[in-house]
């Protein structure tokens, strides 16, 4: 009994399981297969715990048909037609074998659902996780198998034909794909989105495959895992090659707006390749209600994340790109600053800071610090350097690390100073900023600069960027005045001060005519930048000057008052400088003729006259003369020379000829500077050189050598000249000084370690209005250097003088 | 001479402030500044055979070099002195004495140094430079009318003699 009993029940079992596999799988089963003998059928299957095995089965059965054949066809179809194949055709096969591969998985598809339906609604109480749960795992079977390790040939033709179909969008947008496409496109009729001739056009049909490759995909939910790559580097070069046809040294013109304007486009591209997959949350029959949420993203979700994953390459490559670009930008700002606002823009979205440090810094070093830069170029690019990254990075951490080497490099430049000194009054040609900057900034604006950094709100404090210098100066000291940049090159102002001074001496002294409006002026805005109180000397020279016009016309009254022939033989127009507050002038000896040392006697005396207690000293050699000179047949009017000039040909009226060594002995110079000066002379006609260094006047025009003249163009050249001791002589004579204190303290004081040596030299060392801090390292070098040439001994870091000095 | 030694400030202020215990007090201000300028004349006079520069950071005690002049018996000997300038200076002179052992009529076992310029001759015109100049000349041309070392004022007339014993008991 028992026994025919389980016979029947194992055959009503297999007839049970047949009927449901073939509800399953056939296509058509639904019709033949009333519901209720499914359910039947299902419910025995469960009463005998049987349920659970039908979607293992059935996955399984997928699985096995899946690595069987349908994987092995797809990748066959895919790569079956090898070359020779034109691009339309590539794409055909790409779609077909998507197409084949959708037909083959399409009764599982339809099982799956079916079955998951009968789970969803319990029929004959079998449960199991559902159509949307059933559907995740075949979809996690079907990408695993399929796409385990894909040949790149499926890169490849998905990439061509997204290519393709972006090109054609474009076009049809009615922007011009205008990379390779536009080139061809101009030269024969081709149609410039598939670049194909005009008949043969296949625009639409690849934006129909378009369509429908975007279907299966995501029917197949494979549209992520295949798309999305290809998709990326799409983008990624098209923004890129955008860039570098647009952007590239373009600075003048903002590209923001202009690219946001096109990443929509391209959005609207990436609309259709993702089209249908919102499509498919829509209006899929076999999507579930509950589910449809979780199968596809929302068009607008997935859409925003393109939108921000174009953003952000768009601002990489842009930063990129400009990074790159960045010192010439730097060198065209004021120009440059669009460019300036959209690298700033982007580089707030992207965390490459330190690589614009980095690649700027190595710019400066290759590009601007060696020695073929003029030091006035260097100075202008970093000017321009503060003046754009301040722009770009208000915290001034980008400007201050960036420019460091250039402060450093400067600081080994000999004429920095002077060169900032000179744009700062205005005299050297190119950099005319530092003029304008000194005149703009009144002390108002000044001090309120202050003021904000005081009194600013708390709430609105910053941190720093992490790439601050790490010292402890803090933010306040970044500054982003650019004379204060400038000055503190050489950390202290007092260098600028001097070599102002410097400057404003040479400047008085060439012109001589007590004409100092514009220094005056000058002086003044320096005095609202460095105080009163460090001008005082610059004010006193000025002073100098308005005060030898006053005595010179003083003067000048007193001798017209004269008889005939006390009247002086020449007019004297003197320069009184109160040696205390005018830098060192250089010394040179020269005898002046006596009719012009008689008359500077007598001014001297009129002068003592007038100032009771001082008197006057003189400096031969400085000053101007103008001069006629009367030769046989001519005369040469208002030639202005210097007082060495003058000198010279004065002489020249005692006696014809002179020859060199002669001329040197009465004029007190030596033979070198008086053939030198002479050469002025002979460039004018008046003197001849003539065999055995004599100089002859040439008193008829007639007897002038044209040959000379060219050749003594060359030596004519005044050196140029500056009246004052440059900035390395008053170094070298004040090391010298020092060098006179440390023998003194070695000498009483026996041995001393460097810091004893610096300290002392600190307290004793009276300061002059010139005063060059040295520092310990500085002092350690030059005592090495005294150490070498033998005039220090040094043992266990304590200095003496050697023995052999007694 | 006389009217030189006197501080005027010291003097004024004494005027003023008859009867108050602050009357003699010196500026140290001008004073330090005066040392200061006197250590820079002498740094720049570069004379050979006498230097000197303050001890420690104290402007006040300065230590001396001085080198026997050449052609006299004390060429090749170098003599330390140890110089104090009092808050009065340069109204009052500063005291002298030699930090070396220095064999000398004019000099006794302690250093001490008899010379005018140091006593009632001081002017405020001298500086350390003219006191040093004048201590290396005094060297070779001491004083035997008034001596601090009489042994060596009895033997200076001996040149060759003074010479052998001043060598053999000069420490250095």
């Amino acid at each position: 009994m028992s026994n025919i009993k389980s016979v029947s029940v194992q055959q009503s079992l297999t007839a049970g399981w047949d009927l449901v596999t073939q509800a399953l799988l056939s296509s058509d089963a639904p019709v033949a297969l009333s519901e209720e003998t499914v359910s039947e059928a299902l419910a025995l299957l469960c009463s005998q715990g049987l349920g659970p095995y039908v979607e293992g089965w059935l996955l399984e059965t997928l699985q096995m048909r899946l690595t069987s054949t349908v994987a092995p066809e797809f990748w066959a179809r895919l790569k079956q037609p090898q070359e020779g194949l034109q691009e339309r055709e590539r794409a055909k096969t790409l779609l077909e074998a998507f197409r084949n591969l959708l037909l083959q998985l399409e009764p599982f598809l339809g099982a799956l659902e079916r079955l998951g339906t009968w789970q969803d609604d319990g029929v004959g109480g079998l449960c199991g996780p559902g159509a949307h749960g059933l559907r995740e795992r075949a979809f996690s079977v079907i990408r695993a198998i399929l796409l385990f390790s894909p040949p790149p040939v499926l890169q490849e033709r998905v990439l061509e034909f997204y290519s393709r179909t972006f090109s054609v969008h474009m076009n049809q947008a009615g922007e011009l794909g205008d990379s390779e496409e536009a080139v061809s496109g101009s030269e024969g009729s081709d149609c410039p989105g598939c670049t194909a001739p005009p008949q043969l056009c296949w625009c639409l049909e690849a934006l129909e495959q378009l369509q429908e490759l975007s279907h299966i995909l995501s029917r197949l939910q494979l549209l992520e895992r295949v798309s999305s790559e290809a998709v990326t580097s799409i983008l990624h070069w098209l923004i890129e090659q955008r860039m570098e046809q647009r952007c590239r040294g373009e600075y003048e013109t903002s590209f923001l707006s202009d690219f946001q304007e096109w990443l929509e486009q391209v959005l609207s591209w990436l609309s259709q390749v993702f089209a249908s997959e919102v499509g498919d949350t829509d209006n899929s029959a076999m999507s579930q209600e509950g589910a449809s949420g979780e199968v596809g993203q929302p068009a607008s979700a997935i859409l925003q994340r393109w939108r921000c994953h174009m953003h952000q390459f768009f601002c990489h490559i842009y930063v990129n790109m400009r990074i790159e670009e960045l010192f010439s930008i730097i060198r065209d700002f004021p120009e440059s600053t669009p460019a300036i606002k959209d690298l700033k823009f982007c580089l707030e979205r992207t965390n490459q800071r330190q690589q614009l440090l980095t690649s700027l810094k190595s710019a400066f070093e290759t590009r601007l610090l060696h020695p073929g830069v003029h030091t006035s170029d260097i100075i202008t690019v970093y000017i321009s350097a503060i003046k754009a990254l301040r722009e770009l990075d208000p915290s001034m951490v980008i400007l201050q690390v960036a420019c460091e080497p250039i402060r450093k490099y400067l600081r080994t430049r000999e004429d920095t100073v002077r060169q900032i000194v000179g744009s700062l009054t205005g005299d050297s040609e190119g950099c005319s900023d530092l003029a304008t900057e000194l005149s703009r900034a009144d002390p108002v604006t000044l001090e309120t600069q202050d003021s904000e950094e005081e009194g600013s709100d708390p709430e609105e404090w910053t941190p720093d960027p992490t790439d601050a210098l790490t010292d402890n100066t803090g933010s306040k000291r970044r500054s982003s005045d650019i004379i204060s940049l400038l000055v503190s090159i050489y950390g202290s102002k007092e260098i600028f001060i001097d070599e102002y001074r410097t400057v404003l001496a040479d400047r008085l002294l060439h012109q001589l005519n007590y004409n100092t409006a514009r220094e005056i002026r000058n002086v003044e805005l320096l005095k609202l930048r460095f105080g009163e109180s460090h001008m005082h000397y610059c004010e006193v020279m000025l002073k100098d000057v308005a005060d030898s016009r006053r005595i010179n016309t003083n003067i000048r009254e007193e001798e017209s008052r004269l008889s005939e022939e006390e009247q002086p033989p020449l007019a004297l127009s003197v320069m009184i400088l109160s040696s205390e507050f005018w830098p060192p002038l250089k010394e040179e000896k020269l005898e002046l003729p006596e009719v012009v040392s008689k008359a500077m006697e007598a001014y001297t005396r009129r002068y003592e006259k007038l100032k009771a207690m001082r008197t006057l000293s003189w400096k031969p050699h400085l000053g101007s003369v103008t001069l006629d000179v009367e030769l046989g047949d001519r005369t040469l009017t208002n030639i202005t020379v210097s007082p060495i000039h003058a000198a010279i040909i004065l002489h020249f009226q005692e006696k014809a000829t002179w020859t060199l060594e002669e001329l040197s002995g009465v004029v007190g110079v030596p033979q070198e500077m008086v053939r030198r000066k002479l050469a002025l002379w002979q460039q004018q006609g008046v003197v001849r050189e003539e065999a055995g260094g004599r100089y002859t006047v040439l008193e008829t025009a007639s007897a002038r050598e044209r040959g000379d003249r060219a050749v003594m163009l060359i030596d004519s050249d005044e050196e140029g000249d500056s009246n004052t001791t440059t900035q390395s002589e008053q170094r070298e004579e004040k090391l010298q000084l020092f060098w006179a204190y440390i023998q003194a303290m070695l000498t009483n004081l026996e041995t001393m370690t460097l810091e004893r040596i610096h300290s002392m030299l600190r307290l004793f060392v009276a300061t002059g209005p010139v005063v060059t801090e040295m520092d310990v390292s500085e002092l350690q070098a030059f005592l090495q250097k005294k150490v070498r040439d033998h005039q220090l001994i040094v043992s266990s870091g304590v200095y003496r003088l050697p023995k052999t000095n007694h | 001479m006389a009217s030189q030694n006197m501080d005027p400030a010291a003097a004024s202020s004494t005027a003023a402030l008859k009867g108050s215990e602050t009357g003699g007090s010196v500026p140290k201000g001008s004073v330090s500044k005066r040392l200061q300028q006197e250590l820079m004349t002498l740094m720049m006079s570069g004379d050979k055979g006498i230097s000197a520069f303050p001890e420690s950071d104290n402007l006040f005690k300065w230590i001396g070099t001085i080198d026997g002049a050449p052609g006299t018996v004390y060429e090749g000997l170098r003599y330390k002195l140890s110089l104090e300038f009092p808050s009065g200076y340069p109204y009052n002179a500063p005291r002298v004495k030699f930090i070396t052992p220095c064999f000398h009529p004019n000099v006794d076992e302690n250093g001490f140094i008899c010379l005018d310029i140091l006593k009632d001759k001081w002017s405020a015109l001298y500086d350390v430079r003219s006191i040093l100049l004048s201590i290396q000349s005094l060297l070779g041309e001491p004083n035997n009318e008034s001596p601090l070392n009489s042994a060596a004022a009895e033997l200076w007339e001996d040149q060759e003699a003074f010479k052998v014993h001043l060598h053999a008991t000069y420490k250095n």
